[in-house]
């Protein structure tokens, strides 16, 4: 079981090192940075309520940028390593092909926590400097787009296992869309006059990934109590989505022909 | 040396035609044409893809845009009224947009009805807040005439946090159907104090200067009765309630910006400033004279500048 673990963590900590070096995560890092540090002159539009427009804006930047990350880094990470035959010489040794995936999604998820963290300083910087409030419901909402960002790759992570990268792109941005809009479709469908669509709604919701439910930025912005039960199950479900992912992943992975 | 010359003449050519085009096509940004689309608060949900609080961010900065675009906010309150709504469906704890609305959406009845709307859904969100009651009680009671509506929304609001002490006395007067000019002068003083920019206290100001206008005209329609009496006639002129002997006034009360008294096509006395008088709701007959008055007027500075 142990060497599990070992294997595990020196695949991580490789991806990790890897990830770093990509120039895209920079890139995107760098944008990020800029749109929160000019989301002040964003809120100078409006006369009223320039604090709440300033958070607004930061932590949209926040989750749109760490949604790129993870999308664009997360679809080449089986890609990259059978392009390079890297994958050959790593399943060679006593590594199965689960550790492997396993590895490379945690190096991941640490890279782009990481990330998040750099833009979550830039976002508490700027707050500062402005004085806009800061409280536990900002921590809570930026932990809550950790994990959004979490189920994010292990999508990309699904998909890069058998698609191409560009394909697996196109699926995992397809996803985090649906995802964002299963409970308006539902709350809509409830609406409508057929039956039928009520009910398919109803079953897109509960068989989709509900991202909608990781998104408390709202609620920390205008300093609005968030319920614990609401926020906790959240938390399971998104662990929930996590492990879901990543084993049809491995399933899908473990049967895959390199040659 | 001809190719690279007929190459930049080329460039130079589309560059033209680039410029001339571009300069055929209108400046204004669309989003300040009253025409200008927009989605419904289900659609821009769904599509704002979890990003609520920025799209409605987006949506605000137009409100604020055509209320203090060139065009200013007359004849936009259904506009506003629709980017508000956005606003506010797509991110309901917001504070401010509930009183802009109720602050320029003031075009007709329908348009106040619907500011109301929005501040019932404000006070939904917010309970605590007192100053959207006290708009949708000004509304009520300003606009519509509706004095027992207005003491109901805003009996409420007496104790909430930071609302001041007289609003006890407000609804008292407003429940004893006050029709004097206390009730809105209360109501626009404070909304004077309150207001959040230069604009909307000028709204505000313009409102309450016809209010006091409107309290030295009544002392002119009392001395007027008071001449009718004496006198068996009415004024020719409203001078005359100074000139005749004994006189009934002592002074005209005075106007400021050096406008003075007359009496109107209807026979009513009214301010060379305004031109109308004072009334506490805005009504399609009110709305006609006022719109009279401003074409007429529109028409006599024509003439003098052109004189």
């Amino acid at each position: 079981m142990s060497h599990h673990f070992r294997a595990i963590a020196a695949i991580a900590i490789n991806t990790v090192r890897d990830a770093v070096r990509n120039k895209v995560l920079y890139i995107l890092l760098f944008f990020a940075l800029l749109l929160i540090g000019t989301s002040f002159l964003l809120a100078t539009l409006s006369y009223v309520e320039r604090e709440r427009i300033l958070q607004d804006v930061a932590l949209a930047a926040i989750r749109l940028f760490g949604a790129a990350i993870a999308i664009f880094i997360g679809v080449g990470l089986v890609h990259r390593e059978i392009d390079r035959r890297t994958i050959y010489t790593i399943l060679s040794k006593p590594v199965s092909r689960v550790d492997f995936l396993v590895g490379k999604y945690l190096g991941l998820v640490a890279t782009l926590w990481m990330q998040l963290l750099v833009m979550a300083m830039g976002f508490v910087a700027v707050s500062w400097l402005t004085e806009a409030p800061l409280a536990a419901g900002h921590a809570i909402a930026l932990a809550m787009t950790g994990l959004e960002l979490a189920v994010l790759v292990a999508i990309a992570t699904l998909f890069s296992s058998f698609a191409t990268p560009f394909l697996a792109a196109c699926y995992s941005v397809g996803l985090y869309v649906v995802g964002h809009v299963t409970r308006d479709l539902r709350a809509l469908g409830a609406l409508a006059d057929s039956e039928g669509v009520t009910t398919l709604t109803v079953w897109l919701h509960r068989i989709l990934p509900d991202l909608a439910s990781f998104n408390w930025t709202i609620e920390a912005v205008h300093g609005l109590p968030l319920p614990p039960a609401e926020v906790g199950w959240a938390a399971v479900m998104g662990v929930g989505w996590c492990i879901a992912f990543l084993t049809v992943a491995a399933i899908v992975f473990d049967r895959r022909d390199f040659r | 040396m001809l190719r690279r010359g007929l190459q930049t003449i080329v460039l130079i050519g589309v560059a033209c035609a680039i410029g001339f085009s571009h300069a055929q096509l209108p400046i204004q940004p669309k989003t300040s044409e009253s025409a200008g689309y927009l989605p419904g608060p289900e659609v821009a949900r769904l599509a704002s893809l979890g990003f609520d609080a920025l799209v409605a961010d987006f949506y605000w900065f137009q409100a604020v845009q055509i209320a203090g675009g060139p065009q200013g906010p007359v004849g936009q309150s259904h506009r506003i009224g629709a980017l508000v709504d956005l606003v506010t469906e797509l991110d309901p704890w917001v504070d401010h947009p509930y009183r802009f609305a109720a602050l320029w959406m003031t075009d007709d009845v329908a348009a106040i009805r619907m500011a109301n709307e929005l501040l019932w859904r404000g006070i939904e969100h917010h309970p605590d807040e007192w100053r959207n009651r006290f708009y949708l009680a000004f509304n009520h009671y300003f606009y519509l005439g509706e004095h027992a509506e207005a003491a109901e929304v805003l009996e409420p609001a007496i104790g909430m946090p930071k609302a001041p002490r007289y609003l006890g006395r407000l609804v008292a007067r407003l429940k004893g159907q006050d029709q004097g000019l206390d009730v809105p002068a209360a109501f626009l003083r404070e909304l004077i104090a309150r207001a959040p920019d230069g604009y909307a206290r000028a709204h505000y100001e313009r409102a309450l200067d016809e209010i006091e206008t409107e309290r030295r005209a009544r002392v002119l329609d009392r001395a007027r009765e008071a001449f009718r009496e004496r006198h068996g006639r009415d004024i020719e002129d409203v001078a005359e309630l100074v000139s005749v002997a004994p006189p009934i006034l002592r002074k005209l009360p005075e106007e400021p910006h050096g406008a003075d008294w007359k009496i109107d096509d209807r026979g009513v006395i009214v301010s060379s400033k305004l031109r109308y008088r004072y009334r506490p709701k805005i009504d399609a007959s009110n709305r006609e004279i006022i719109q009279s008055i401003h074409e007429k007027g529109t028409g006599e500075e024509e003439e003098e500048g052109g004189s």
